[in-house]
């Protein structure tokens, strides 16, 4: 058996992967049998434990080698006890059960007197401590810092303790007065010593779910009492003159400085009274860090992005908040990717909280869309829309256009989540900038069409047919049409089939206008539809909008060979595989020889359409003009067309009260808007329902024989607008509701419902309370109260 | 704060050089990730960020000459500049102990490779030491201590 060199070296000169599989499982099937020999001298197993060694980096299973580290670890020889730790530490995890034969050794070792042989039993117990480890070993760790001298070992032991605390809580008692003592013995505040303190300390302040003793508030106020040490430490890291040794690119020990502004935001968010005192001096060392740091090396933005997250996680004082993002703006100017990307991704936790300072820094954002790396590129188009509203909209929405016509292929995912955005954007706004809107989609549709999902190409066509501006309108069209039809075939690409998806249903729905303006000829749309319909025979959506406009369009032309061409296409599908193009071009062929009166009717003009809502099936609105729950243009189509009367207005027919179905003796108020008066909740009411963003509280009037006559008051914990309040009583009652006091509340404004209930039996009320938050999606809460008082 | 919870090295072939685990994985977890991030790390440019999401968590990598050191960090509070900071040091430990390293100094040495990291990192991957001074001399130490004991076997 040769040694580990010519072992490496063995699978490494292997010409083919079969070749080095077959080396690497002989030499594991050799060791294997070797290791039983219990004869074997020190020097073999050791190789034995270092090929093994090898052969789990290359991925091969080692579980068979697991007492040999234990043996190795069992030697005097401080080669195998090295060597035997190491392999523990790599080769073992604290599931093993052959952890319990380490307990004994590692206690041992723990009281060596060489203190490196301390310091691998404490790193091994460190990697390797199982709760029962823990709990057996822990008095020997601390012995060690309450007796050692040695700063190497006491920086070890602090770490070890550290580990020991998350393993079992209750060890916190033991360990946490060495915070302190450790800190105030100067010889051991080494900057590894203190590393070794401020995780301690970490772990102290993060285990306090876990601590089961109810002396956790003075073990807190003992750590927190240790701050003005950790301020001096970071004021000094940060004066001029500081140890070379720990110098990283002109920052001082960026590690060791890191840590402690981690530790002191532990500190100040979890004992905030206790903390209190120290806040201006905060404030202060946070200012000079964020301002006097050179910010060009990695080492220093590292201690920056700290020093910002501190800020924002304890909300300090809106100075040092513009402060934050002006370092967190830097970040995006400089030239380093990885500054960028943390930038870029704290700046979007910071937009809620900072959304006018982060507005200032927006050319740099924008900068960031053209930057060469996806994921900063992806960064920030996701903070353009956090920061996007109506005052910067043309400029950012113009910055994202042309981020999207600069993206190539690679960027599928984040195009597609781009114009998700972009049409969710344009939706909830209102119809003021309409015209805008819709040259903008357009241009999105015909530089990254081909990544469009047809679905959301039909959104477009909406805001096309919902379109107010008719010049406008047919200029868009015509623009359409003209690059479609045009010689201008490379402007689109060949795949685009949201642009042709477009085209296509432009001809069906404005081939009248486009006709009548003699802008282009029939034949040349007919030949269009016919070339698509051959083309892209796979694609059954734009088929079907294929045969729609074919249909459409043979309704408003009188040159026979045209409607010859368009019937031919209408016919070709009579036959088609897929079922629903088969029945659509069937019912189209009849439809297509109806007399032209008749024919014109059918196929008329698009009503106006509501958008449906948004949200899932229990958000449910009872206002008017909602249309229907369905895909709104395609299915719209074919109900236009099974109905012979002439274009419908807009589908009020839709309206089914839903609430209605589900409650009985229902009433519905009718929200006076804007002009509510904000009362107050009377002492007297009982609160009946809270959540995250109201609180309910019922309230009654008088209960006689006659009726009762109840309110109800709405707490707004956060803003809510079109508020409807719905309730529902048992089926012996009946309910009248009164109006509401006020639709729109901002937090903490209060709203009342009147209710009158005549009839019999108990007081029961379901109520359903149905709300638009700030993010204009509608929000359904409901309950049930219970009143004692009869009828 | 760093905690780190994985180191590998790469090298540019796609082999794994080195590989810690501070965490508990499962070896089909090992496996896996070893497996994805060799490609995800070395289809990447060199433009692009050294930092990168990887399943739930985050990865950050840095490129040596030929060997890349990929680190996996969980918790939002770690700082990812920082992880690369780490990368470096740990670096530059090496290159001093093998006076100028290259990958064939870690293939054949990868135990000393081991040896000087867990100086560096310790326990869950917190950082233990920074003073690239103090590393090298309880390696050098413990080094010297090996022969010594070698020495003692061979006069007694």
């Amino acid at each position: 058996m040769g040694s580990l060199r010519t072992f490496i070296k063995d699978v490494r000169g292997a010409k083919t992967l079969a070749e080095e599989r077959s080396i690497v499982t002989k030499e594991s099937a050799r060791i294997r049998t070797k290791l039983k020999d219990d004869h074997l001298p020190q020097e073999k197993r050791r190789k034995n434990i270092h090929k093994l060694l090898y052969l789990h980096i290359l991925g091969e299973k080692t579980h068979f080698a697991q007492v040999e580290c234990i043996n190795l670890i069992a030697s005097d020889d401080f080669r195998d006890k090295r060597l035997g730790y190491l392999a523990a530490m790599i080769l073992l995890d604290e599931h093993q059960e052959v952890l319990t034969l380490l307990t004994n050794l590692i206690s041992n070792d723990l009281t060596h007197p060489n203190r490196y042989v301390v310091s691998l039993a404490l790193s091994t117990l460190g990697s390797l401590t199982s709760p029962e480890l823990a709990r057996d070993l822990y008095p020997d760790v601390e012995t060690i810092l309450a007796r050692s001298t040695d700063e190497f070992l006491v920086k070890k032991a602090l770490q070890c303790a550290a580990k020991l605390i998350e393993r079992d809580a209750s060890l916190l008692e033991i360990f946490y007065p060495y915070v302190g003592t450790i800190l105030k013995s100067h010889h051991l505040c080494t900057h590894g010593g203190l590393l070794g303190v401020v995780k301690l300390c970490q772990v102290a302040l993060s285990c306090r779910p876990q601590y089961e003793y109810d002396n956790y508030p003075e073990i807190l106020q003992s750590l927190v009492a240790n701050i003005p040490e950790l301020f001096s430490l970071l004021q000094d890291m940060n004066s001029t003159s500081f140890n070379p040794e720990y110098d990283v690119g002109g920052t001082c020990d960026p590690f060791l400085q890191v840590e402690l502004l981690y530790t002191l935001r532990l500190m100040f968010e979890l004992a905030p009274q206790g903390t209190d005192r120290y806040k201006n001096k905060l404030n202060d060392i946070l200012t000079k860090i964020a301002t006097n740091s050179d910010g060009s090396k990695n080492a220093a933005h590292a201690v920056l992005y700290e020093c910002v997250r501190t800020i924002f996680a304890l909300q300090l004082d809106q100075s040092l908040k513009i402060l934050g993002v002006n370092v967190l703006a830097k970040f995006l100017g400089g030239k380093d990717n990885n500054t960028k990307y943390v930038g870029l991704n704290t700046l979007l936790d910071v937009v809620p909280q900072e959304p006018n300072a982060v507005q200032k820094h927006r050319k740099f954002i924008s900068r960031c869309l053209f930057d060469p790396d996806i994921s900063i590129r992806a960064r920030a188009v996701e903070l353009t829309f956090a920061i996007l509203n109506d005052s910067n909209m043309t400029e950012l929405v113009e910055e994202l256009l042309s981020f999207l016509k600069g993206s190539d292929d690679q960027d599928k995912d984040l195009i597609i989540s781009t114009v998700n955005h972009l049409v969710n954007h344009f939706d909830s706004r209102t119809p003021d900038q309409e015209n805008w809107a819709i040259d903008v989609m357009v241009q999105v549709l015909k530089v990254v069409g081909q990544h469009i999902s047809l679905d959301k190409v039909s959104e477009v066509l909406l805001m096309i047919n919902n379109g107010q501006d008719l010049n406008h309108k047919l200029q868009v069209i015509q623009q359409i049409l003209t690059v479609s039809l045009g010689r201008l075939e490379g402007v689109v690409k060949g795949d685009n089939l949201a642009w042709k998806l477009m085209s296509v249903w432009c001809i069906g729905e404005y081939g009248d206008i486009l006709l009548q303006k003699n802008i282009f000829s029939d034949t040349r749309l007919a030949e269009y539809l016919s070339a698509l319909n051959h083309m892209y025979s796979d694609s059954i959506m734009l088929i079907g909008y294929v045969l729609t406009a074919a249909l459409k369009l043979s309704s408003k032309t009188n040159n026979p060979g045209c409607v010859e061409e368009l019937r031919q296409i209408i016919m070709g599908h009579t036959r088609d595989t897929n079922l629903m193009l088969q029945n659509k071009s069937y019912q189209y062929s009849i439809i297509f020889n109806q007399p032209a009166g008749l024919k014109h009717d059918i196929l008329g003009a698009m009503p106006f359409f509501e958008k449906k809502s948004k949200g899932g099936s229990d958000k449910v609105s009872l206002q008017k003009n909602m249309a229907p729950p369905t895909k709104p243009v395609e299915s719209s189509l074919l109900l236009d067309l099974l109905e012979t009367s002439p274009p419908r207005n807009p589908p009020t027919k839709f309206h089914n009260d839903v609430l209605a179905s589900q409650v009985e003796n229902d009433t519905r108020t009718a929200p006076l808007a804007g002009n509510g008066v904000y009362a107050s909740v009377p002492e007297n009411a009982a609160q009946c329902y809270t959540s995250s963003e109201m609180a309910v509280f019922m309230r009654i009037k008088s209960v006689g024989p006659e009726g009762a006559e109840l309110e109800l008051f709405v707490r707004a914990v956060v803003p809510m607008h079109n508020v409807q309040i719905f309730a529902a009583v048992s089926k012996t009652q009946k309910l009248i509701l009164g109006t509401l006091s006020s639709a729109s509340l901002e937090s903490d404004q209060v709203c009342v419902q009147e209710l009158r209930v005549s009839g019999s039996g108990k007081l029961k009320f379901r109520i359903k309370i149905v709300h638009q938050g700030s993010d204009m999606n509608l929000k359904t809460e409901q309950f049930d109260h219970k009143f004692d008082q009869s009828l | 704060m760093v905690q780190i919870d994985y180191m590998l090295m790469i090298s540019r072939q796609g082999k794994v050089r080195l590989m810690r685990w501070f965490c508990p994985y499962s070896a089909k977890d090992k496996n896996k990730i070893c497996r994805e991030l060799t490609t995800t790390v070395l289809s990447r440019k060199t433009k692009m960020c050294n930092i990168l999401e990887y399943q739930d968590h985050k990865v950050v990598y840095k490129r040596y000459a030929s060997l890349y050191f990929v680190c996996g960090i969980n918790s939002d509070a770690n700082n990812e500049l920082l992880t690369l900071e780490i990368i470096h040091r740990y670096v530059e430990a090496m290159d001093t102990y093998f006076n100028n390293v290259c990958e064939l100094d870690i293939i054949f040495n990868f135990s000393k490779a081991y040896e000087i990291l867990n100086e560096i990192l310790i326990c869950d991957g917190a950082i233990t030491e920074t003073s690239k001074h103090s590393i090298l001399k309880t390696v050098a130490s413990m080094d010297a201590l090996e022969t010594s004991d070698n020495l003692d076997q061979v006069l007694s």
